[in-house]
């Protein structure tokens, strides 16, 4: 019996197919063999395919959104992967909400351009949600297993900082340091003053009686 | 051959299954003052928040860790910032009950918090409903937490407190749900810069 199950956001919608994997001890009411996927997001053309493309779409997404709950989003996915999450840098628009991820996919087909979606963090937001419900839904066992999520390391946190504010104090100290030591190049050293020889001892080389 | 359809389980359903496994770690200070910043910012989108997080935790079958809001706020007070702190640290059983608790109250408001972030409402409407959440979360920092801190007038600075806001509803939008546990959780727990 075919088994059809969807995902509900407000601009994203999943529906998972597939079968119950008898030989593998599923009830009836699970997806063990996925038969296709199709992602609707609105805005953007419908999205389908295999087991893989759902994997490699999941081992990318749900990173981003771990790098993006720390506020430093990251590039996720080799060029050459079948899908790829980036940051859309922009010079204007500060905090206003625009579309500022990217996602990538490139066709398993051969002489076809990669699909390039963008999305608001709402959107992305959606997508993410849709993403989680599926990974957590004990109804499909698909064997989507992902890197557990870890906390960042010091230095990946750093890149946060933009480079021109972080190297701010540092450089400030050197020059601070670089000043004071030309000023105090300017001051003249103190004149070495000559130390009084050790006066002899007073011998009067004549009498002491004034000449009369 | 029939077909079978069947929507995904509703939020109702999704609090009775049990929690996904978590990596086992407490959380820093630094953590612990990010964990109690994103409540104030559940706290400055829900009026009435207070009571709606006692309430949450009981559903989440906390009750006995979270009976009353007074026993809340005393978990809360470990975060650094607040003017009345607490000193040492929390267990994790206690850091992933206030975790899973502010997961939940981010799913209970993501339509808010996708009202914020989205850019296909109208500009002048999302100015607005900026202005309402800065207001309401700048008169919770006012009054909790102790204003000699950097952190706390950072979060106050005309210049840099709408970024650290932002951040704060970003981690709430991206940390909703169940899902969002691991995420957040792992978010608290990074290296401090």
């Amino acid at each position: 019996m075919k088994l059809s199950y969807r995902y509900e956001q407000t601009s994203c919608r999943l529906r998972i197919d597939g079968l119950p994997d008898l030989s593998a001890g599923h009830g009836p009411e699970v997806i063990g063999i996925l038969s296709g996927w199709e992602m609707d997001l609105a805005g953007h053309p419908t999205l389908e395919g295999k087991r893989d493309h759902l994997h490699a779409l999941l081992a990318t997404v749900l990173p981003y959104a771990r790098q993006l709950v720390s506020s430093v989003p990251r590039p996720v996915g080799a060029s050459t992967g079948p899908v790829q999450m980036e940051p859309i840098t922009s010079s204007r628009g500060g905090l206003r909400n625009r579309p500022a991820h990217r996602l990538r996919l490139h066709s398993s087909q051969p002489d076809t351009q990669p699909l390039e979606l963008s999305f608001d963090d709402a959107e992305l937001a959606d997508l993410v949600r849709c993403l989680d419900q599926l990974r957590l839904d004990s109804r499909v066992q698909l064997g989507l297993t992902l890197p557990p999520d870890r906390p960042l390391l010091r230095r990946e946190i750093l890149e946060r900082v933009p480079k021109r504010q972080r190297l701010a104090a540092p450089a400030a100290g050197l020059a601070a340091l670089a000043i004071t030591a030309a000023i105090g190049l300017m001051v003249p050293l103190p004149r070495r003053t000559a130390t009084p020889a050790a006066s002899p001892a007073a011998t009067p080389t004549s009498p002491l009686t004034p000449p009369p | 051959m029939a077909d079978v359809t069947i929507t995904a389980p509703t939020a109702a359903a999704a609090v009775e299954q049990p929690l996904p496994p978590r990596p086992a770690a407490r959380l820093s200070r630094r953590g612990l003052e990010r964990l109690d910043l994103m409540l104030l910012s559940v706290e400055a989108l829900d009026l009435n928040g207070g009571e709606a997080m006692v309430w949450m935790a009981s559903q989440l079958g906390f009750g006995s860790l979270f009976p009353n809001r007074v026993e809340l706020w005393k978990r809360r007070c470990y975060n650094p910032l607040r003017l009345a702190c607490r000193r040492g640290e929390l267990s994790e059983a206690e850091t992933d009950a206030l975790i899973s608790l502010l997961c939940a109250m981010a799913e209970r408001l993501y339509p808010m918090l996708r009202q914020l972030l989205s850019a296909s409402e109208p500009e002048a409407t999302t100015q607005q409903r900026w202005q309402l959440f800065r207001t309401r979360l700048d008169e919770l920092v006012r009054e909790r937490l102790n204003p000699r801190r950097g952190g706390v007038q950072k979060l106050l600075d005309p210049q840099e407190g709408p970024r650290l806001q932002r951040q704060l509803v970003q981690g709430l939008a991206f940390g909703s749900g169940r899902g969002g546990f691991d995420r957040l959780k792992a978010s608290l727990m990074d290296a401090a810069a």
